[in-house]
């Protein structure tokens, strides 16, 4: 009860936030809607390329398996406690594909605009979708995997006059159903909140693509620092291909 | 309306003309991703996720940890793409323009790196054969709020402190991205050698004000009692560790062995990843004949066949080598430019305001002294092919009884070499003439040196001979003031040794050669720097490189040598590939020298020579 107090109080306070505006010098274009105003595109297909964390993302990672992670004794004794077989007879195969993890799959992504306010990150891993709103949903409802996320742009400051030269998109997620940080059960909390930051970068050398994920969790119940912060990467691909697979709990 | 105006006027003028976000700052690394690889290190046999060539997978598991303890790699700190996910916290600090008050660099340190200089102010990027450094030459430019940083000039490093090798081919992309407090660094390394596709990784730091990086000196001391000459590493086959990593953790052999395919997970690796990677650097160089300042006095000239290594001063002229023949004008005219270059102007003897005036030849440099040395590193035509020319378009300065017994002793340069030099060129091999003479060398030594008898250009040179290694007269050229050895073809940044069998070279030559300039080489800081050698082929190096040559050779050497001991022919041994590792760094399979030239030439000289295991 006290977890869903605290989730909703997040919520709550992440959608009071602005939503949509810059940040320092950047602007948004006056009234133009969010997609009119992107001065980023990251629309596409998208393949996470795994060169980072390799033995916890490409199979499940055995039970203990903690390396790397900044954990509290409470989150500890949960991700001892994981028993796959349960989560699956609860019907929680889902638990490691919430939106503080499932960037970190490995798969293919699909970014698209759901509405001129909305956009859509639909995934290959346990095939969820992400909803990245630019207007202030009525209400968080009630908690979900991906939980409830607003965006907004950050358009490249520091230019006198013409368009925004680039820029990056920040979401800040709340509204989260409790699930796994890592697949083999490391937990996070009804009380997390994630802040990412969408990059595009282009490698003139090869012509290659890339969107840049930097990835805040913040769940004092969960992890002993503050913000525990990762990047993923993934490059643009053909459209073609998707190969969406269900939830698995391990 | 005035009022808008002016203050129209002071929102343009308080506006910055580009964007520059200040990345300046105490950072401290994030160790949430790779923890274990980056702060306690790697584990043997851990390849996955790295899209490594099959060379890059052969090196590595020939790879000895042991090797680190040479003196030439103990103070040897992560070159630029490694640095961002080494254990150590970053400083970043920025230089500034005071006319435009616009960025024109940024610096970045780490606890055990070279600072690091990624210059914003539109500079180019050095030639291609400049020297190669661990942190590289950087350049950037903004797009958008995200710095884009080139990488070149990098020397050898690796892809992770397992073995896995980076070449000094490769070269580098970053992307400096900051949100907020933290900062986010893109680094793709494009490696045409020990990579089939670019190799991405993404590294997360949080501002820290209250950081500081402390000094971390270093200095070399005897690890282990080896003998000289040895580099460890394990025979192919022969390395018992290769398995642990993937049976401590369950991993397939197979998927920890790395490669493309293991970045994508399933089906998913795209069609089109494998894009052929390029190295920028190897467009730049375009001149014909290319001048290149190494240090001081000393000047490399490329492009005439062998580079030429130029000592010009207020002496005159010292080549190390001529070229090919049909190069010697634009070698020539290269060495008037650099004459041109000459400040020779001196105040006049004896100025006084009062007695004399300095105005009539302020004006007037006198002219620059001729050529008056050659040295041949050896015989080969590359090196020599210009010697007529170039010698009689210099002159000997002698007098007294030398010129009144040697009628022509002043003309054209002196000549000089070991004596088997001037022993090859004169002999006949079958179907040959002896060389004119025009092109013999005209003093030759038959110890293992010799100096110059004076100062030149305001340094002693030294004359090495290196036994049986290229060939039987190879030199060593040191210049002792300006710190910078000329190699000859025992050193090559471009090809396998090349080992003249016929004319007495060996594999083991080669190796004490190495080892020779190993010993006469002091770094400048972290076996970077300091002596500079100049190879026969390719690009201005110091220790360190000749240290990865060297390594490669002896390896190469040690298992030719163990096959050999096997009895196996020399077609086995061909069929073996000893070499792979370094193939697509030096192999051939066409053109004079060939990798298959190289097995052959190792295998009927190993043994021979001074250096055997």
């Amino acid at each position: 009860m006290g977890q869903r107090v605290s989730s909703t109080v997040l919520a709550i306070a992440l959608l009071s936030q602005p939503i949509v505006q810059g940040q320092g010098s950047g602007r948004q274009g006056g009234s133009a809607s969010p997609r009119a105003a992107a001065p980023v595109d990251l629309t596409g297909t998208w393949v996470s390329v795994v060169t980072e964390d390799w033995r916890w993302r490409m199979r499940p990672p055995p039970k203990g398996d903690f390396a790397s992670l900044p954990l509290t004794e409470a989150a500890i004794k949960v991700a001892n406690a994981w028993e796959p077989a349960r989560d699956t007879a609860a019907g929680e195969q889902c638990r490691g594909y919430g939106a503080p993890a499932v960037m970190r799959l490995p798969g293919r992504i699909r970014v698209s605009w759901e509405n001129d306010a909305t956009l859509k990150v639909e995934t290959e891993a346990g095939t969820q979708t992400r909803l990245f709103h630019f207007t202030r949903p009525s209400s968080p409802g009630k908690p979900t995997w991906q939980g409830t996320s607003v965006a907004k742009w950050e358009a490249a400051g520091g230019r006198r006059g013409g368009a925004p030269r680039g820029g990056a998109l920040r979401v800040m997620t709340g509204n989260l159903r409790p699930g796994y940080l890592r697949k083999n059960g490391v937990p996070y909390s009804a009380n997390a909140q994630l802040t990412e930051y969408y990059n595009v970068v282009t490698d003139e050398t090869t012509k290659d693509t890339w969107l840049i994920v930097t990835t805040m969790v913040e769940d004092p119940q969960y992890l002993s620092v503050p913000r525990f912060v990762t990047s993923s990467h993934f490059k643009k691909v053909d459209a073609a291909v998707w190969m969406p697979t269900p939830c698995q709990a391990d | 309306m005035k009022v808008v105006m002016v203050a129209v006027a002071l929102l343009a003028v308080a506006a910055p003309a580009a964007a520059q976000v200040d990345f300046s700052g105490e950072w401290a690394p994030r160790f949430w991703e790779d923890q274990p690889e980056r702060v306690p290190g790697p584990e043997l046999g851990d390849y996955a996720g790295i899209p490594i060539s099959d060379a890059a997978r052969r090196r590595a598991d020939t790879w000895d940890a042991a090797i680190q303890t040479q003196p030439e790699w103990q103070c040897r700190p992560h070159s630029a793409d490694y640095i961002w996910r080494g254990p150590s916290n970053l400083r970043i600090w920025k230089e500034v323009d005071p006319v435009s008050r616009e960025i024109t660099a940024f610096h970045a340190e780490w606890l055990r790196s070279v600072d690091r200089t990624i210059y914003l102010d539109g500079r180019p990027h050095p030639p291609a054969d400049a020297l190669h450094t661990w942190a590289g030459f950087s350049t950037a430019r903004w797009v958008g709020d995200i710095l884009e940083v080139t990488v070149t000039h990098l020397k050898e490093g690796y892809l992770r402190r397992n073995g896995l090798p980076r070449s000094d081919k490769a070269t580098l992309k970053e992307y400096w991205i900051r949100n907020g407090d933290y900062l986010t660094v893109v680094s793709i390394v494009h490696d045409p050698v020990y990579l089939t596709e670019p190799f991405i990784r993404t590294t997360d730091y949080e501002l820290n004000l209250r950081q500081q990086i402390p000094p971390y000196p270093c200095s070399v001391v005897q690890e282990t009692d080896r003998a000289k000459g040895v580099v460890p590493h394990f025979l192919p086959g022969a390395n018992p560790f290769l398995r642990e990593y993937a049976e401590k953790h369950g991993i397939p052999f197979e998927a920890a062995r790395g490669g493309a395919d293991t970045m994508y997970p399933g089906s998913s690796r795209p069609v089109a990843a494998a894009v052929a990677t390029r190295s920028s650097t190897t467009a730049l160089q375009t001149a014909p004949i290319q001048i290149l300042p190494v240090r001081g006095n000393i000047h490399v000239l490329q492009g005439a066949g062998a580079n030429i290594t130029v000592s010009i001063g207020r002496d005159g002229v010292l080549l190390v080598d001529t070229g090919v023949a049909q190069m010697t004008d634009a070698v020539l005219a290269a060495i008037r430019r650099l004459q041109d270059e000459l400040d020779l102007r001196e105040r006049p003897l004896g100025f006084a305001a009062e007695t004399r005036s300095s105005v009539a030849d302020r004006h007037v440099e006198p002219p620059a002294k001729p050529i008056r040395y050659i040295v041949n590193t050896h015989v080969h035509p590359d090196h020599t092919g210009g010697n007529a020319r170039l010698r009689l378009a210099g002159r000997t300065f002698t007098g007294g009884n030398v010129a009144g017994t040697i009628a022509d002793a002043t003309e054209g340069a002196a000549i000089l070499a070991h004596e088997k030099v001037l022993n090859r060129m004169t002999e006949a091999g079958p179907g040959q003439r002896p060389a004119p003479f025009d092109v013999l060398p005209t003093d030759t030594y038959y110890t293992d040196g010799m100096k110059l008898s004076h100062f030149f250009n305001g340094e002693g040179v030294q004359l090495l001979h290196q036994p049986d290694a290229h060939s039987d007269g190879d030199t060593l050229v040191y210049f002792r003031g300006s710190d910078v050895i000329a190699a000859g073809d025992v050193y090559l940044t471009t090809t396998y040794p090349v080992i003249d069998v016929e004319r007495g070279g060996t594999i083991n030559g080669v190796i004490d050669s190495l080892n020779r300039i190993l010993d006469l080489t002091i770094p400048e800081f972290r076996t970077e720097g300091g002596t500079l050698v100049v190879p026969g082929h390719g690009r201005i190096s110091d220790a360190a490189d000749v240290a990865f040559y060297r390594d490669m050779v002896t390896i190469v050497r040690d298992r030719i040598q163990a096959m050999a001991a096997k009895g196996m022919t020399l077609d086995e041994v061909k069929a073996a590939r000893p070499t792979a590792d370094w193939d697509p760094r030096y192999g051939a399979t066409t053109g004079p020298w060939t990798t298959d030239m190289f097995i052959e030439a190792v295998y009927r000289t190993v043994g021979r020579g001074t250096t055997s295991q």
